[in-house]
């Protein structure tokens, strides 16, 4: 079923050739994943959106050369870190940045420990990862599900065609997708190897 | 919450929670990135003899990060697309280039807010071109005998 098809690669091939619909759909998509990246570095909402720009303008251009639809998150990860990085240049550079100004996404007040707000972020990035590549469908029941305030399933089912009584095991099997994703099994595998470094989940 | 625990995402709620908390801290952001991000693919080059240029050096990302900045110390930039070369220094309100190797040629610089600003590169393939007001910018480059355009960059 064309739910089930990984939808990206159809995705990136429709946008390289100029179809709007698919690029708007990758950039609902994988904006959750650049942002997330972006507020990593400490970014300004303000600023987050000048360097999202640019990030998806360089999109625009690579969409061609991006060989393997995989690529894709690794590719946001990767641009979404240097131009940050490079916008921060700049701003260090002429002095643009008032550091009175607030606004801050992440002060540095709240980084207890770098290395485990790290791991967060990496966390953060393979989730989201995980969830941009999810057929429409599995998608769009997780997004529903976690809407704040909670939808009721009756309405659920209305919008996703999901019998109310499906909702329940379909979520089961979308998250069972969400967690084979490559993102996601990439941290298992990583953190499977090495113990959690802080303090112990209580069971 | 104290945070994402990868370890216990065997667990279909804690996944979801985990999942949930991490779109959550980003919603609002995301959906403001992906509205302005709609209209992007209108940028995108057609024309298929069109070279792509790759920013293939930026003195910002070579520097250590803290030293500040003397004057005549500008930032530069190498676009390449083999065999041609655009170099750039941008400076506090122009922006100084080489083709490189030397070539006569043209150079059209536009901007997202659609401005666009064309000049010619002397027999040296010199140019000078304002510096604009857009926070990204990129350069088409016309010589007799590649025409390419550069990645977008930020000023």
């Amino acid at each position: 079923m064309a739910d089930d098809e990984l939808p990206i690669t159809s995705l990136v091939m429709a946008a390289a050739q100029g179809n709007e619909a698919a690029w708007s759909e990758i950039v609902e998509r994988y904006s959750p994943l650049l942002v997330s990246v972006l507020r990593q570095c400490q970014l300004t909402p303000v600023e987050i959106d000048d360097v999202a720009q640019t990030v998806w303008l360089r999109l625009v251009e690579h969409l061609t050369k991006l060989r393997e639809a995989r690529a894709l998150p690794m590719w946001i990860i990767t641009t979404g870190r240097r131009e940050a990085w490079r916008h921060a240049a700049i701003g260090r550079r002429y002095q643009l940045r008032d550091p009175e100004a607030g606004d801050w996404a992440h002060g540095p007040a709240d980084q207890a420990d770098p290395d485990e707000e790290l791991l967060r972020a990496e966390r953060q990035h393979a989730l989201l990862a995980g969830l941009a590549e999810l057929g429409r469908r599995d998608r769009q029941l997780l997004l529903l599900l976690m809407d704040d305030p909670p939808m009721r399933y009756a309405e659920i089912s209305r919008r996703t065609g999901i019998p109310v009584g499906g909702i329940g095991p379909t979520r089961a099997r979308a998250l069972d997708k969400l967690r084979r994703s490559p993102a996601i099994r990439a941290v298992l595998a990583s953190e499977s190897d090495c113990p959690e470094p802080m303090a112990q989940a209580e069971g | 919450v104290s945070g994402v625990n990868a370890h216990r995402w065997n667990d279909d709620d804690i996944l979801f929670a985990d999942l949930a908390e991490a779109l959550g801290d980003v919603a609002p952001l995301a959906a403001r990135v992906a509205a302005h991000a709609h209209g992007a693919l209108a940028w995108r080059t057609v024309d298929s003899d069109l070279v792509l240029a790759s920013l293939s050096f930026d003195s910002l990302l070579e520097r250590s990060g803290n030293t500040r900045d003397g004057e005549g110390d500008d930032r530069v930039l190498v676009f390449h697309a083999a065999p041609l070369a655009v170099e750039v220094e941008v400076q506090t309100d122009r922006i100084v280039g080489q083709i490189v190797p030397p070539s006569e040629g043209e150079i059209t610089l536009e901007t997202v807010d659609g401005t666009r600003v064309q000049v010619d590169a002397d027999d040296l393939g010199f140019f000078i071109l304002p510096r604009p007001a857009a926070s990204a910018a990129r350069m088409r480059c016309e010589t007799l005998t590649t025409r390419l355009v550069t990645d977008w960059f930020q000023l």
